[in-house]
């Protein structure tokens, strides 16, 4: 400052052609230390404006630096994107991600496409000559050429030092207990996206999202935990397979359910297929007959109708029927399977499983009480659960007073066995209808979920005639000592060519254990059992699936924790007591 | 002079801070490769464990326990008779011993007249001839002594 204030007493001393310039630059009366003092302003504030942009700009980059750091690693591989791990009710690994690499090539890059092809089908041996050739030699920039190979294959390929092939690393799903949870928890395409089952309801809850945005390639995503139990689907499906060899059956099926959560602890259909290798999957016969079946359940049914009648409070233990004379309806006549010829009361429909006597009931309540219990009991609607197949219910559209006889021993109504299961566990379990669940569930999630369909006390009655049905009646072969097991059984005949068939069956049991305190419903069913020497040449339900039913219980009922109790008094003492004291 | 000292100050103080950024700057950079060196380490582990998991999974299924128990153990499933509850004990027995008394829990065992059976804990006693390698073979168990010398011999 002091040298401009210096400079200016000596301005006259200027020269006259710098005096000249300055006057037409500036004009006359300008004052240069103000000027020059402005200026300096001036640059110190643009000065600052840069070295604060640049400034800020560091900072910035120090702070999302980070969080970019992770993308840039990922993306070198990952394209089948990860899935969270599936696990049982204990923990067990039913469904994971391994890596694995897969080859690619980049045609561009090739030198001698040929010579590639040569070397990468010595390695190879599965590989498609005529179809590599014609994916390496094109104009393209990235063609697959095998997704999941060995790390030995790699090994070999990258020893050979091809330019323009390479890996990269995929997730890859595996089952480690093959074919024994095929069904429930369904299987993905070679882009990792599920396409059954479970799998196929993780993608439509949220994964498919994730993907979308390329999040989902950490592995640290939360596992989901099922209901179901490893161990008691293993043993279930063994004695199911077991059955299906002995009595030459087309198929069978099972389902264990927990009849206070509506938890599926285990549920096979035999036949199934390895979820490692999907391509099983598409055979019709392996199909998943509970959910995407629907069949006529035959006298299990008659469960429905007894319960019906008994809730009702019109028709008691101690009513009675006339059963003497076949049903003669229109051109149609109802006959029994075991006759007896004589006037029954509700406890001997039950365990003589008459269809007169059942059909008689359903009378007595008409044709619209029926229906709406069922519609109640859930037997009329889809049911819709985690798994995406789900099969609508075939319900007749015209619903007369015909249709009520024959849906009362459980003819003209197929159902998903799923569903049935569904309905009978709410006549078990104190009558509250809860949906069933393949995930894990609270008793307090299900007490929220459940509504009550009938009082408790008829479904003690239902529960005193299963045991009863067990002690004396069609069921008596699964009377496992220690487990108090009730059960109804059921034999529909198979509908061939739009007739009944008089030879094709389907059978099926449904298991209630203990049946005092019931914890678990069992299902078990047999698609066309054959008829045996040792099953006295019967292919009832009797003589194939409840024998099925026992076996699976004497196995499965240690492992959920049931303590056996023996010397239990008979029904009528235990269960029967209990409800004429609540009285 | 002041002000001379001054700027040799700032100048000296630059130089300082310069050679200070230039550390945190280089740390830092060896701070970031270790991090991604690390974070690639904890995915290859991520994924190796996930392999382990499967393989495990695999391993454990219980078909393959299933038929492996089948082949080596002599066991039999468990009957529902074999459960019972604590409060069926039978009184504990007197909580003092004397010196040189018999065991009286060993009394009661060896009191039992009826042979323990094979039961869900207990497996059979091993046949002769069976492939049971780990249970003891004595030759002398034997009717035919030579045919397990040989192959005693064998093993």
């Amino acid at each position: 400052m002091s040298a401009v204030a210096d400079t200016l007493p000596s301005a006259a001393a200027e020269p006259w052609t710098r005096r000249l310039k300055r006057s037409l630059l500036y004009g006359g009366d300008v004052d240069r230390g103000a000027k020059a003092r402005a200026r300096v302003g001036l640059a110190i504030v643009a000065f600052i404006a840069v070295y604060g942009i640049i400034a800020a700009r560091l900072v910035l980059f120090g702070i999302v630096a980070d969080s970019r750091a992770p993308h840039r690693v990922v993306t070198g591989d990952a394209v089948a994107t990860a899935r969270p791990d599936i696990l049982d009710r204990n923990g067990e690994v039913l469904a994971t991600d391994v890596r694995v690499p897969s080859l690619y090539g980049e045609p561009r890059r090739i030198i001698d496409c040929d010579e590639a092809v040569e070397l990468l089908t010595a390695d190879l041996p599965d590989l498609d000559a005529h179809e590599t050739r014609e994916r390496l030699c094109s104009k393209r920039g990235f063609v697959w050429l095998k997704r999941d190979i060995t790390p030995e294959q790699q090994r070999e390929i990258y020893r050979q030092g091809l330019p323009g092939i390479g890996f990269l690393n995929e997730n890859k799903r595996d089952y480690p207990n093959g074919p024994e949870v095929s069904h429930l928890i369904g299987h993905v395409n070679i882009d990792n996206q599920g396409i059954a089952g479970i799998e196929k309801w993780l993608d439509s809850h949220g994964l498919a999202a994730l993907h979308m945005a390329g999040l989902a390639t950490d592995r640290l995503q939360t596992p989901v935990q099922l209901a179901l139990d490893l161990r008691v689907q293993h043993a279930l499906r063994d004695e199911l397979v077991a059955a299906r060899a002995k009595y030459h059956a087309i198929a069978a099926a099972g389902v264990v359910l927990d009849v206070r959560t509506g938890e599926i602890v285990a549920m096979v259909s035999e036949p199934d297929y390895d979820p490692n290798n999907p391509r099983q999957a598409l055979d019709p016969s392996r199909i998943n007959r509970l959910t995407t079946g629907v069949y006529e359940m035959g006298s299990t049914f008659k469960a429905f109708t007894v319960a019906m009648a008994l809730d009702s409070g019109k028709v008691t233990l101690n009513s009675s029927f006339d059963a003497r004379t076949s049903l003669h309806f229109g051109r149609f006549e109802i006959h029994d399977f075991e006759a007896q010829h004589r006037v029954l009361t509700v406890p001997e429909i039950f365990t003589y499983s008459s269809n007169i006597g059942a059909a008689r009931i359903a009378m007595a309540m008409g044709v619209d009480a029926h229906k709406a219990f069922l519609r109640k009991m859930g037997q009329l609607d889809r049911l819709r659960t985690e798994l995406p197949e789900s099969a609508e219910p075939i319900v007749p559209k015209r619903w007369g007073e015909l249709n009520t006889i024959t849906i009362a021993f459980g003819h003209g109504l197929s159902v998903a066995p799923l569903q049935a299961v569904m309905g009978v566990a709410a006549l078990m379990n104190g009558g509250i209808l809860i949906p069933p669940t393949f995930l894990k569930r609270t008793q307090a999630e299900a007490d929220a979920l459940g509504k009550r369909v009938i009082k408790p006390e008829t479904s003690a009655m239902m529960r005193y005639l299963m045991r009863l049905n067990v002690e004396k009646g069609t069921a008596r072969k699964a009377d496992v000592p220690g487990y108090y097991i009730g059960g109804k059984t059921g034999t529909a005949d198979k509908v061939v060519n739009g007739r009944y068939s008089k030879n094709k069956v389907l059978t099926d049991f449904m298991a209630i254990m203990p049946a005092d305190n019931p914890r678990y419903l069992l299902l078990i069913m047999l698609d066309e059992p054959q008829k045996l020497p040792e099953t006295m040449n019967f292919n009832t339900s009797g003589w194939n699936a409840v024998p099925t039913g026992g076996a699976v219980v004497a196995r499965i009922a240690p492992l959920l924790g049931i303590v056996p109790r023996l010397d239990l008094p008979p029904a009528d003492k235990l269960i029967l007591a209990t409800v004429r004291e609540s009285r | 002079m002041i002000v001379r000292l001054l700027n040799f100050v700032v100048i000296g103080a630059l130089v300082l801070a310069a050679a200070y950024v230039y550390r945190i700057k280089f740390d830092s950079t060896v701070q970031a490769e270790r991090l991604a060196k690390l974070r690639t380490e904890v995915r290859r582990e991520r994924d190796s464990i996930a392999a382990l998991r499967a393989k495990w999974g695999e391993l454990d299924n219980p078909e393959r326990i299933e038929q492996l128990a089948k082949r080596f153990l002599k066991l039999k499933p468990v009957e529902p008779t074999q459960f019972d509850t604590l409060d069926h004990l039978p009184d504990p027995p007197p909580d003092y011993m004397r010196p040189g008394a018999k065991d009286p829990i060993g009394g009661m065992i060896e009191g039992l007249d009826e042979p323990v059976g094979v039961t869900g804990s207990i497996a059979e006693p091993n046949p002769a001839g069976a492939p049971n390698q780990a249970a003891p073979s004595p030759a002398a168990a034997s009717p035919d002594a030579g045919a397990s010398n040989t192959g005693a011999a064998a093993q």
